[in-house]
């Protein structure tokens, strides 16, 4: 990388020449850019990674006809014990929410449930969250991320329903 | 008392010193030093590749407090420069302007926040405007808004804001979410040995 304080040896001089082949690399104009540099970065520097998940207010139908008859209407229920989902007309058990130590929703149930769906209807892309007034948003990012993650990327939040 | 030439005169036990006294007494140690360059330039190019690696071009489009703690997701999206609703276990605010206190608006039983609805149709407003006046066609207003709100904010409060968004011709919402490290990536990555 850099040279022993800044000596590079070019090898022996070739026999019967006195020129000196021995170069000396100025280090300290790159030492000072690297210090410029590093104060630029660090001012700049972005420590934490900020994201987005886009959802959009529960709305009416799709108007694509075709893309209607290949998915059901997917909803998922969320209560502060448990989620529900329904799948067009059809209801599955519903889920019991279980919490980590640091609190967090074990989402396993749910991933195996969607993944079931996704199974028998693979064009649904769609999914519509209703939560209660009383769930946290924290729990409500969670189970979004998850419908992303699963392949249903189309997620409604029932901005009216309380 | 004898004379002596004048001039700094330290104390018995100083000079033994290196710096104050005359090193070791009656020895001829060299007192010039090398700064060996190579290990700091070294780690100057690895302060420096980390840094770069670690930069990013988007800038500081959420104001981050430490009165709101976003919520970490995986499958996020990059960010982008829109309007920004704030909502704190205190307060909710748009654009640095207070909107009202959460306590308020949980007593409330409406569906929307009349003050945040009518700051975002102003916002709105404002960009369809400038837009207008430069006669820029493709910055037609898309209707996107972040929500940056706190983990631990209850949905009530949610759906008003989220409400409003929507009633003020916002559509596209989207949640500020800090970037948590993907168990699948790192699991792919295990099994690759990586």
């Amino acid at each position: 990388m850099a040279g022993g304080m800044g000596g590079a040896d070019l090898g022996p001089a070739s026999s019967g020449k006195k020129k000196p082949l021995d170069t000396t690399i100025n280090l300290v104009p790159f030492i000072d850019l690297m210090a410029v540099t590093i104060s630029f970065l660090i001012m700049t520097a972005v420590w934490t990674q900020i994201g987005r998940l886009q959802v959009s207010g529960a709305g009416g139908p799709s108007d694509n006809a075709d893309e209607m008859e290949k998915t059901v209407p997917l909803t998922l229920l969320i209560t502060d014990k448990e989620l529900k989902l329904t799948a067009g007309t059809s209801s599955f058990d519903p889920i019991p929410i279980l919490r980590d130590v640091k609190g967090r929703i074990d989402l396993s149930k749910l991933q195996m449930r969607i993944k079931e769906v996704r199974g028998n209807l693979p064009d649904q892309a769609a999914i519509t969250l209703q939560p209660e007034d009383n769930v946290r948003y924290e729990d409500l990012i969670r189970i979004i991320d998850e419908c992303i993650g699963d392949g249903l990327p189309n997620v409604s939040v029932a901005a009216a329903i309380g | 008392m004898a004379i002596q030439v004048p001039g700094k005169r330290f104390g018995k036990r100083l000079q033994r010193s290196r710096v104050f006294g005359k090193g070791k007494i009656g020895g001829k140690r060299l007192m010039v030093a090398d700064l060996l360059i190579t290990p700091m330039v070294d780690m100057f190019v690895i302060i420096v590749l980390f840094l770069i690696a670690n930069f990013s071009a988007t800038g500081e489009v959420l104001m981050m407090t430490k009165e709101i703690r976003l919520p970490e997701a995986v499958n996020v999206k990059e960010i982008e420069m829109v309007p920004v609703v704030m909502v704190s276990n205190e307060q909710v605010l748009v654009s640095g302007t207070v909107i009202g206190r959460v306590e308020d608006l949980s007593r409330e039983d409406y569906l929307n926040i009349p003050a945040l609805e009518e700051k975002l149709r102003e916002m709105k407003k404002q960009y369809e405007d400038l837009h207008a006046l430069a006669k820029d066609e493709s910055g037609k207003f898309k209707g996107d808004v972040n929500i940056q709100a706190d983990k631990d904010v209850h949905y009530k409060i949610m759906k008003r804001v989220m409400y409003s968004c929507l009633t003020a011709g916002y559509n596209n919402i989207n949640f500020a979410t800090q970037t948590a490290a993907s168990s699948k990536g790192e699991q792919q990555a295990s099994t690759r040995g990586l």
